[in-house]
């Protein structure tokens, strides 16, 4: 019975997306696209300061402005996000007597649409007295210049780790290096900004929210908890999402004033973000500092790591989980990535300060640990005339330990580090290229290569998407013989609807045209913890695979009893079931539906009614490590500071492919994230507390002619889990920005220059340049 | 500036007489007017492309237009792209080859290609590249479009033999 299962006839296809037509059409629909009869619209006005004390509000333009229905403040609204005392500061979802950073929401107006409450907005007069800002992460940690939260201090998450025997084994070594990483403060942008709306329903009394989400039923869990409804009275629907990265896992603000409004004024109510709200108030991420020492060896061996992380939180927690603490926490147990260093030690330190909150944005913690832990191994190279490649083979985890149990008490899972490294080399032309760089630096050409050997925890127990360890499919062969299924993921373009559908079309002997997926409404989605950590394929898809073959056992079973054969013998596939061998004994799925359904007494006898069941799949691992190398080759122009990218190797293993197609999109993207990461992307704080990048002229995302061709080649591992899928959403992330500056540090070699920072940009570069001429 | 004018808008060959204020973004008349959602903003500031339209067959940003702007003239939108239920060769090769994922920007890309292979039938890759970098992508990394538009090209080349 599992023969098919071993010959699937769609897992590892490159199937072309069910979801493409209405995309390509201009049909799908949006969250900016619903529109409802008498449906209001919110603009809200928001802070300037990134920190002052209201000393009182005049609304009364504001109020009789032509087409505004209502003008909420905190008086009319007191929520508090983080209404438990996690952190000791829940942030208000509209500003109470103080301002904490530019952007943070603090009236709201609605009116009959978006130009009548942005023209009503800017009437609003608010009073403030400005405070000195809080902008600093090692001055916050020192409580400077002040307090963010009066009553709370700035540090609000600490922890300390250290692997039993590091103080030994980090004197004893004959060598010790020390460096500073940093990242700057990066954010999403999805290129469908934010939005929410909510509409009544008087008949039933029940909310539909409609949200651009990528947890359904975490939004709607959210959303009861702070409203203080029964979750049942409330009905989540995801539209179409244009995008997530992990920026669309959180509850905001927002989400929260809209819905409350719609309840109170008994009317449907919208807000969609504009691009400049977007940057001031989507979630940022990032904004890490790295304080780290290495102990090593003559020969290259790394004994022992000692980090300081540090990552500047913003105001306030981000609801319902701080990216601060993701982005540290993970980091400190990954550290060590792909290499045997035996020993770690890790103080974090999360801290407020008078900037946007910090949430996830796709490898949460990766880039900074990956960036770290490269960046440590090129150091120990340099420093002892060593080829990089020679220290990282040194140092590499080998085939035969594993499963590995990292200094930090992580366990990998199997994977191909090495091999994965050797045939990125041989794809780039390694073996000539130390030559071909020293010919070129005759002539005044700074090429250099970057290696970024990565793992990537995937289908995680715990993570940002609902922190839940499981996911649920309810599937129905319906009695046409048609399958829907329905699961509690949130896509938000990675085509679940296509890869969901190939796994169950190979247990259920269905084509794929005749399998639904259904997804993001919460009334007939089973609870699941949605998109986010790269858990949909490795437990979204385990759980599809799970409920397949269980659809598959019935669908035997009711066949074996109407062919009058052993289960054994009956072959699903092509809407079909046959007797093995006797092509001719055969009944459509359709025949068999309609047995279950209508002609229920030819069902045998301990079988149920119908062909309808809900599934879930729980991974026994508690994590599972995709991993690869990637490789850039960069040219850096000593004069104009520029980095073009002129070679990119990806060599990736996330187990089995559950379609290659798709894979290779999300490596390509993850690399031109990757990309922006490395060269581009930062949003900058003035001395004053202003966001200065509040425009996509000032944040700069990688343009068509700023990404290089990518050769890709898939190893596979499998995990231990269903399918042996891994997840592989952020591994090109985590691997890229690192793989690039990298190669800028190789590149700039001759003027000692070994990069400390995401991103690198021109001035950077004319800066390290001549400060060594 | 808030009081309504009638305007005559030509979109998709399909001629409407409605009543817009003068500062409404045709971006916004298309989608909030007329209903054509497939056009998308996605940052109002003429940087990102989603919006883009053919105006007189001309990829421009509505956002940056004001709906008044462009009477009398000829304003193609994604929706104007297919006549019947199947999909041009462009938005065929878009799927064979995987060139959208979220497909936000989707729209902005099929206009801005459509306007290429017409002004330039049979492009390389650096043009291709070159035609799109007013387009962000933010998922796909750009690749299977440019391989998309290449494929298409191609297969124009090989039909005009």
């Amino acid at each position: 019975m599992t023969e098919q299962a071993m010959r699937p006839q769609f897992m590892g296809a490159r199937v072309k997306r069910v979801e493409d037509p209405r995309l390509l059409t201009g049909q799908a629909r949006y969250l900016d696209d619903i529109d409802l009869p008498g449906m209001l619209e919110v603009a809200f006005v928001r802070s300037p300061y990134p920190a002052a004390r209201i000393m009182g509000m005049d609304l009364t333009a504001v109020k009789s402005a032509p087409g505004v229905r209502a003008v909420l403040t905190f008086e009319d609204c007191p929520i508090l996000l983080w209404q438990k005392d996690s952190y000791q500061v829940g942030q208000p979802v509209l500003a109470h007597n103080e301002v904490r950073y530019v952007g943070e929401p603090v009236v709201a107006v609605v009116a009959e649409d978006r130009y009548q409450a942005e023209d009503a907005a800017e009437l609003a007069v608010v009073h403030y007295e400005p405070m000195e800002p809080v902008l600093d992460m090692v001055q916050s940690i020192a409580e400077l210049p002040r307090r963010v939260h009066a009553h709370a201090g700035n540090v609000f998450y600490h922890k300390e780790y250290t692997t039993q025997g590091f103080s030994e084994a980090f004197s004893q070594a004959t060598r010790h290096l020390t460096a500073t990483f940093r990242t700057t403060r990066q954010t999403a942008v999805t290129m469908e900004p934010r939005g929410t709306a909510a509409m009544p329903d008087p008949a039933s009394g029940r909310m539909t929210v409609y949200a651009s989400t990528q947890s359904p039923h975490r939004i709607r869990g959210d959303l009861a908890e702070l409203l203080g409804w029964a979750e049942n009275q409330i009905r989540v629907i995801v539209p179409e999402v244009g995008g997530g990265f992990g920026m669309k896992a959180n509850t905001y603000p927002e989400d929260v004033v809209v819905v409350w409004a719609a309840r109170h004024l008994g009317k449907p109510v919208k807000w969609v973000s504009d691009r400049t709200e977007s940057l001031l108030t989507d979630v940022h991420a990032r904004d890490d500092i790295h304080e780290v020492e290495v102990a090593y060896q003559e020969n290259g061996r790394i004994v022992a790591i000692r980090d300081h992380l540090m990552a500047d939180g913003g105001a306030y927690p981000a609801y319902p989980f701080s990216g601060a603490v993701g982005e540290t926490s993970l980091a400190s147990r990954v550290l060590p990535g792909p290499y045997q260093i035996p020993y770690i030690e890790t103080v974090i330190d999360c801290t407020y300060s008078n900037k946007t909150p910090l949430g996830a944005y796709r490898g949460v913690w990766g880039p900074i640990a990956s960036f770290v832990q490269e960046g440590i191994v090129d150091r120990v190279a340099r420093s002892l005339g060593r080829d990089p490649v020679e220290v990282r083979r040194v140092n590499m985890i080998r085939p035969d330990q594993f499963p590995f149990r990292n200094a930090a008490g992580m366990i990998y899972d199997a994977g191909s580090y090495g091999e994965s490294m050797e045939e990125a080399l041989r794809l780039v032309g390694y073996k000539d290229f130390r030559a071909r760089q020293s010919a070129l630096r005759e002539q005044g050409k700074y090429r250099g290569i970057g290696i970024s050997v990565f793992v990537e925890p995937t289908a995680m127990a715990s993570s940002e998407a609902g922190s839940i360890g499981y996911e649920s499919v309810f599937i129905r062969v319906e009695p046409t013989g048609k399958v829907t299924a329905a699961m509690g993921l949130g896509p938000t373009g990675q085509g679940h609807e296509t890869t969901m559908a190939q796994l169950i079309a190979d247990q259920v002997g269905v084509n794929l045209e005749d399998i639904v997926i259904l997804h993001g409404d919460t009334d007939s989605a089973p609870f699941g913890g949605g998109t986010g950590g790269s858990r949909s394929g490795p437990i979204g898809g385990g759980a599809a695979l799970v409920a397949g073959r269980e659809m598959r056992q019935r669908l035997v079973k009711l066949a074996a009893h109407q062919l009058e054969a052993a289960e054994e013998d009956i072959e699903l596939g092509h809407g079909q079931a046959w007797v093995a061998g006797v092509p001719d004994r055969a009944m459509t799925i359709r025949q068999l539906a309609e047995i279950a359904y209508t002609h229920v007494k030819r069902i045998p006898p301990g079988m149920p009614i119908g062909l309808e069941l809900l599934a879930r799949y729980r991974p026994e691992q508690s994590v599972s490590f995709s991993n690869g190398t990637h490789i850039a080759e960069v040219e850096v122009d000593p004069l104009t500071g520029l980095v073009q990218v002129l070679n990119y190797v990806v060599v990736n293993d996330c187990g089995r492919l559950i379609n290659p197609l798709i894979v290779e999109g999300q490596i390509h993207g993850g690399v031109a994230q990757g990309i922006g990461s490395a060269f581009l992307e930062s949003l900058r704080y003035g001395d004053d507390g202003q966001l200065m990048t509040t425009s996509l002229s000032d944040y700069l995302l990688p343009e068509a002619t700023d990404v290089p061709r990518i050769t890709i080649k898939h190893l596979v591992t499998p995990s231990a889990g269903e399918g042996g899928i891994k997840g592989m959403g952020e591994g090109s992330l985590i691997g890229a920005p690192t793989a690039l500056v990298g190669a800028v540090s190789d590149a700039l070699a001759p003027f000692h220059v070994m990069v400390d920072r995401l991103p690198v940009t021109p001035d950077d570069v004319i800066e390290w340049i001549t400060a060594r001429e | 500036m808030n009081s309504r004018v009638p305007l005559k808008l030509t979109v998709n060959g399909e001629t409407f007489d409605i009543e817009v204020e003068p500062r409404w973004l045709l971006s916004d008349v298309l989608r909030h007017q007329l209903g054509l959602v497939g056009t998308h903003v996605g940052c109002e500031q003429g940087a990102c492309g989603a919006c883009t339209v053919l105006i007189d067959g001309k990829p421009e940003r509505s956002c940056l237009t004001f709906a008044i702007q462009v009477e009398g003239q000829q304003i193609t939108t994604v929706e104007g792209l297919t006549r019947d239920e199947n999909l041009t060769p462009l938005q065929e090769a878009f799927s064979e080859h995987h060139a959208l994922q979220c497909g936000y920007c989707t729209p902005g890309m099929l206009l801005t290609a459509t306007a290429l292979l017409r002004l330039e039938p049979h492009p390389n890759e650096r043009q291709v590249r070159e035609a799109l970098s007013g387009n962000v992508c933010r998922c796909t990394g750009y690749q299977f479009i440019v391989d998309a538009i290449l494929a298409v090209a191609g297969d124009t080349k090989e039909d005009a033999r």
